[in-house]
């Protein structure tokens, strides 16, 4: 399984994320080779629990995400963070969920993937039937190896020289890349899809806290 | 959706029953060990209470998981008039991390059955499955290797089969129509109507374990 770091876009303190922002990076990718492919999407869904009283739900996970990713179009990730559980299914197991009645599903995200070369792809985070920017988020894949202690330097160098390439158009924010610590979700060395849904997971906790920070600066 | 009805037989006549299964299905037996686990809901989750039953597969040399959740059966008189049960079924393959995630989303333990025996799948107008096993419960937790019958000397048989909205009318006929080869050595029924041995069972698997199988029905 090919290796890949996800990073998102962490501005900073006082602005937000916006599509400027978003057509620059892009450009910034064709700039070092970066060749459009087709459209991609990744889709994440948050799950409720279902409770007569809104007072219960607090005894149950408010974590719990649901992902599907394109590059494993018969299966669906899930992933309860706070409890660093992730589980590998068949896509039929949304119907299961659907049919227990114990959780709802809650605006669902799409992470779009526009443009990019074999390593290089990124994306927005937009709501289901919305097109407001939440966020932009980039996948860097390097396919040679698949172990993620091997990739580690050469990943790091990677990401120095698109920093750089980044900071020369002076953006208010930076790409941040979050390595979730994969042991602790029971998953090994060799890089499998269940470390990129925990990844996606990851990164939609700090987009999360990020909105969260700058709502309580404004109120 | 699937197709299903259930009948027992005693231990005694299984292999009989497995001769006759192996000549009309033409196929070989595989070996079942399966480990079920029944979770239900926790008291505030949920405004019905829900199941799903976490199916580990013990035979294959690095276990496999399968959760599964049975729902309602079809209802009207049309579902009255047929003597198999149709119901809604949904099941998905899982990683092994299926028991934690549950537990954390709120479900509780509510039996667990250890089902050895064997089963049959082949083609015969619809995609059917015979099951024949024992049920067994563990005296402890997990237990799988401490599992003691439910009803000794008693054997749970299952016949399914795959159907949807589309095509269950057709797959209810396949079902019947090969249930009654098996009617010599036991009566099937839809789950949750039972019905006992069938008195004929002692001579039929008489008359199979003597012929070696050989004569065709």
């Amino acid at each position: 399984m090919t290796l890949k770091w996800v990073l998102h876009w962490q501005p900073n303190a006082g602005s937000t994320v916006n599509s400027q922002i978003l057509s620059e990076v892009s450009q910034c990718v064709e700039s070092i080779n970066g060749v459009k492919e087709g459209r991609w999407r990744a889709t994440l869904t948050f799950y409720k629990p279902h409770t007569r009283e809104q007072s219960m739900a607090v005894d149950f996970p408010r974590d719990f995400l649901g992902i599907s990713l394109p590059e494993q179009p018969n299966k669906y990730y899930f992933i309860i963070r706070g409890q660093r559980i992730v589980l590998e299914a068949d896509s039929s197991i949304q119907t299961l969920m659907e049919k227990l009645q114990s959780y709802k599903t809650r605006v669902a995200l799409h992470f779009d993937y526009q443009l990019g070369d074999f390593q290089l792809r990124v994306g927005k985070v937009v709501p289901t039937h919305s097109e407001n920017l939440r966020g932009i988020v980039m996948e860097v894949e390097y396919l040679p190896i698949s172990s993620v202690e091997k990739a580690r330097q050469i990943m790091e160098e990677f990401l120095d020289i698109w920093q750089e390439a980044v900071s020369k158009r002076s953006l208010p924010g930076h790409f941040m890349h979050m390595e979730p610590n994969f042991a602790e979700y029971g998953l090994a060395d060799h890089y499998t899809s269940q470390h990129t849904a925990v990844q996606y997971a990851t990164v939609m906790a700090q987009l999360i806290a990020t909105v969260q920070a700058v709502q309580s600066v404004r109120n | 959706m699937e197709c299903v009805v259930q009948g027992i037989i005693e231990t005694q006549h299984v292999e009989a029953l497995e001769i006759l299964l192996q000549g009309l299905c033409g196929v070989h037996k595989e070996r079942l060990r399966i480990h079920e686990i029944c979770l239900k809901s926790g008291p505030n989750l949920g405004v019905v209470a829900s199941e799903v039953r976490l199916l580990c597969d013990l035979e294959q040399p690095e276990s496999t998981w399968t959760v599964r959740h049975i729902g309602g059966a079809m209802r009207g008189a049309g579902a009255e008039q047929i003597s198999v049960l149709v119901r809604t079924m949904v099941e998905s393959k899982v990683s092994k991390n299926a028991l934690r995630l549950f537990y954390a989303l709120g479900y509780k333990l509510d039996h667990e059955l250890l089902r050895v025996g064997f089963t049959f799948h082949f083609q015969r107008g619809a995609q059917i499955t015979v099951t024949v096993s024992s049920v067994n419960k563990m005296l402890k937790l997990h237990a799988t290797d401490e599992a003691v019958p439910v009803t000794p000397g008693i054997q749970l048989v299952e016949v399914t089969a795959p159907a949807s909205a589309e095509n269950y009318s057709e797959v209810v006929a396949a079902v019947s129509s090969f249930c009654e080869y098996l009617a010599p050595l036991l009566h099937l029924s839809k789950p949750g109507i039972s019905t006992g041995v069938v008195p004929t069972a002692a001579a039929a698997a008489a008359s199979l374990m003597s012929d070696g199988g050989g004569t065709p029905l």
